[in-house]
């Protein structure tokens, strides 16, 4: 199938964004919010210390934002499209129709990633800059590793909500156990506080899962903690999980479509 | 008013019988309620396992506000669920039919949900005290036992007339739903640690215009025996109730002036 | 009856009006800013100036198209909005005052939205109601009794009210809006979405409570079967003006003054294009030897322009249309009776 096809699709998805412009401006207030508060707890963490989990004082305020900023480009909570056409029925049509249906969903999220890049995390990052100073990228090589990086996030977490929203294929309750779920996703991809803060057991353990591909590891890129062989260590990683996840949800759609013939909806 | 409990009771009763229908739903949604509170709790003590003190407060001390803010919060959710879900009456314009009724507005929207789904955090949030108690070993004068006892009754109405004003909001918009709930959760996130970490400017905002600092931060003070840093006496510690009520009266005020702005414009 | 005994009027509305003020939206990421700093407004006029009253006992009907503003005034009367001018009296007050006084004696269905609790079996919602309004205990059974027999409620008495149809949430709603022995009940759009047999159950329904227990009616409807077969009274509503305000009857003679009259030709009697020119009439539509020729009353009378037509022309047949309503309403709306 045409890769046309998945461009038009992702275009649409961003234009779609567009209606939401107060709702967009409202998120972006509650990001900043959020983004003051966090960032005031940790500059009061290195009152005492010069550095905490190999993190200074302005890594972990500039990490605090740029987490705070890929909230929605990640969308890490309460994406539930997929699990709202399996309930209302329109899925069947979905599956039926002559192109992938992950392709055709992965399109409309990158879509709407890009319309969250920039109205979203790229504010927000401005006026972390304005109200704390963060450290920003000095080389042209983190910019470029920073998109890569980024693209990975989107897929990984979009791969995780996809298969909370197809577990409405099997249960009734899939939004409660996605809440459940996206408990265990946001404390363990690193926006509630870095990963290496967790104690040095529990850490290796955390920095190895897939969730710490969806905000820690751009972060750190963001912030040069990861360079050279260990950037590419970072995005291939990333790269490892994203691929993993994908194969497995695509998997998990092959077993939903049997159902649905089976079963008729 | 006795008319009224036996009332709300009977509402908020059948209001349970039809979400009873859904009890899956109902056993994760207290579980992720305890959860949320759980996993927020954990980072607290992920950071305390890298530093002794966060601004001069230790892990018990601060494990005090985050249990007082998390009680006072979830039991402010569970009887102001009603005005959390009232952003949709609007939206769909049953806030008209409420209008029709011989009853109150407030009253009715009050009584149209409990949400004991909400107890699971209630618990979380006095599991925390009891932790902080067993590092702390606070002793429990007369007093400090009366300032615990009204801080959790303020407490809640004060982030019940947080929850209210917020609701209020929407007779003039809902597209800024998301922007007013900051209060509410910001405020949550913001009063669970020591407030002398921020600037001077919140501070005053939280003690004078919404005083999240009346729930957890004054009483924590007097209970644990420590100086305020801006040089507040200890009674302010007492203070709570008087703050709750000021608040509360603002609350009803900001209602009747939305209802009557709703009354004036229609949906 | 002495001049100052007159009965009062239940419903007394003078020069009433609602002027909304709509926000005017900016486009764009940038707008949406200014939409939060700066708004402009402009101002809509949903009523206009109307007056009319409303006798214990009537059973009125009001239409008019989507935004005449027809639902505002119900709003109004109800006490949910508060008039920009004019005078609204209920039982003699001012209902958004007395709100709740006013609300205890009256009931309202709004035909798009239940005000029954959509999880819970019809016959709770009903208990709750019977709660809320007061209404002592034996008062209830006997109402219920009579509309469950009348609306036939018993076979979905115990059903979820979101599992129930279009027709039979309407037969649960207007149950509930009369448990409480309203004297007025304000219908916004009763048998909107409904089917044939639907309807007619609830025209029944409405005939009787209105005969039987002399409760007050004031429907919305763009139905006219519903004004015809219900309602003494009709008022037209439009752009915020009561057009009209009086008997069906009446209707079609003050506005219906034009009639058809439909002619047969004999066979070869005229060239099948050509039009019948006949004076104080004009033909407006022919089908082969079929004519119709639209005359008003004030030109010519039926018995004259027969006369003429057969006079002129070899005629097969002939009868004569009276518009119907549902014309007459159309031209009213479009302002050129």
């Amino acid at each position: 199938m045409s890769t046309r096809l998945y461009w038009e699709i992702g275009k649409r998805a961003f234009q779609r964004q567009l209606a939401y412009r107060t709702a967009n401006l409202a998120g972006l207030f509650t990001n900043a919010c959020f983004g003051y508060l966090r960032g005031s707890v940790f500059i009061a963490l290195y009152q005492t210390e010069r550095s905490i989990g190999g993190y200074d004082v302005s890594a972990a305020v500039t990490f605090t934002w740029v987490t705070q900023a890929l909230i929605m480009v990640v969308f890490l909570w309460g994406w539930w499209d997929v699990e709202e056409t399996i309930r209302t029925g329109d899925v069947v049509s979905d599956l039926a129709k002559p192109f992938s249906y992950l392709g055709f969903w992965l399109a409309r999220d990158y879509g709407r990633a890009l319309y969250h890049l920039l109205f979203r995390c790229c504010p927000i990052l401005l006026i972390g800059e304005v109200m704390f100073g963060l450290r920003w990228p000095t080389s042209p090589v983190t910019w470029a590793a920073l998109a890569l990086s980024l693209t990975l996030a989107v897929a990984i977490s979009f791969a995780w909500r996809f298969t909370l929203n197809l577990t409405a294929f099997w249960t009734t309750d899939a939004r409660g156990i996605g809440g459940l779920a996206s408990i265990l996703s946001t404390l363990l991809c690193g926006l509630l506080v870095p990963l290496p803060y967790f104690p040095d057991t529990v850490r290796r353990v955390v920095e190895a899962l897939p969730f710490a591909g969806i905000l820690q590891i751009p972060a750190d890129v963001f912030l040069e903690r990861v360079t050279g062989a260990g950037l590419l260590l970072a995005l291939g990683q990333q790269a490892l999980w994203a691929g993993v996840m994908l194969g497995a949800t695509q998997l998990l759609v092959m077993a939903a479509t049997r159902r649905v013939v089976v079963q008729g909806g | 008013m006795i008319r009224h409990a036996a009332l709300y009771a009977r509402l908020v009763g059948a209001r349970g019988r039809g979400q009873m229908q859904y009890r899956l739903s109902f056993a994760t949604l207290v579980l992720a309620s305890v959860l949320v509170t759980l996993a927020e709790f954990l980072v607290v003590v992920v950071i305390f396992g890298r530093i002794p003190h966060l601004a001069g407060w230790s892990l018990g001390e601060v494990a005090v506000l985050y249990g007082l803010s998390a009680i006072s919060f979830a039991m402010a959710e569970m009887f102001a669920a009603g005005f959390d879900v009232f952003p949709r009456q609007i939206v769909q314009g049953t806030f008209d039919r409420v209008l029709t009724r011989p009853l109150g507005a407030f009253f009715q929207v009050l009584a149209s949900e409990l949400a004991l789904r909400k107890i699971g955090k209630v618990a979380q949030g006095a599991a925390i005290l009891v932790y902080a108690q067993h590092s702390l070993a606070v002793h429990w004068s007369p007093e400090r036992l009366v300032v615990l006892a009204l801080t959790v009754v303020s407490g809640t109405a004060i982030f019940f007339s947080l929850i209210v004003i917020c609701a209020t909001s929407c007779f003039w918009t809902v597209q800024a739903n998301e922007a007013v709930n900051v209060l509410t959760n910001g405020g949550t996130a913001m009063i669970s640690y020591p407030l002398d970490i921020y600037h001077a400017w919140l501070r005053r905002l939280a003690t004078f215009v919404v005083p999240l600092a009346f729930v957890s931060y004054y009483p924590a003070l007097y209970v644990l025996d420590r100086a305020d840093p801006l040089g507040l006496p200890a009674w302010v510690g007492f203070l709570s109730p008087v703050a709750a009520a000021a608040f509360g009266f603002l609350a009803w005020t900001v209602w009747s002036v939305g209802v009557r702005h709703y009354q004036g414009t229609g949906s | 009856m002495q001049p100052g005994d007159e009965p009062v009027p239940l419903i007394e509305v003078d020069e009433l009006e609602k002027t909304f003020r709509v926000a005017r939206h900016h486009q764009g990421f940038f707008g949406a800013f200014r939409n939060l700093v700066s708004r402009e407004y402009r101002e809509v006029r949903a009523v206009g100036g109307i007056t009319f009253a409303i006798e214990a006992g009537e059973m009125v009907g009001c239409i008019g198209p989507n935004g005449a503003g027809k639902s505002t005034t119900i709003k109004m009367l109800t006490g949910i909005l508060v008039p920009s001018a004019g005078r609204v009296e209920v039982f003699g007050m001012v209902p958004h005052r007395r709100r709740t006084d006013v609300a205890r004696r009256i009931g309202v269905v709004f035909g798009q939205r239940t005000q029954l609790w959509w999880d819970l079996p019809l016959v709770e919602s009903l208990d709750l109601l019977r709660y809320i309004y007061r209404v002592p205990e034996s008062r209830f059974r006997e109402n219920l009794d009579q509309f469950r027999a009348l609306l036939d409620l018993d076979p979905f008495l115990n059903t979820p009210v979101r599992q129930l149809s279009l027709g039979q949430r309407m037969r649960g709603d207007l149950a509930a809006a009369l448990l409480h022995d309203p004297e007025i009940v304000y219908l916004d759009e009763p048998t909107i979405g409904l089917d044939v047999v639907a309807k007619h159950r609830i025209r029944d329904f409405l005939r009787r409570i209105n005969r039987e227990r002399g409760v007050t009616i004031l429907l919305t409807t763009h139905d006219m079967i519903d004004i015809e077969q219900l309602c003494s009274r009709l008022l037209i509503i439009d752009h915020g003006k009561l057009l009209y305000d009086g008997g069906l009857e009446k209707i079609r003679g003050r506005f219906g003054t034009e009639r058809t009259l439909v002619v047969d030709l004999a066979e070869g009697e005229v060239e099948d294009s050509a039009p019948l020119a006949v004076l104080y009439a004009r033909e407006v539509r022919a089908d082969g030897p079929r004519r119709w020729l639209r005359f008003s009353r004030d030109d010519t009378t039926a018995a004259d322009l027969i006369a003429t037509v057969a006079s002129r022309y070899r005629l097969r047949d002939l009868s004569i249309e009276e518009p119907e309503i549902e014309a007459i309403i159309r031209r009213i709306y479009e302002g050129n009776w």
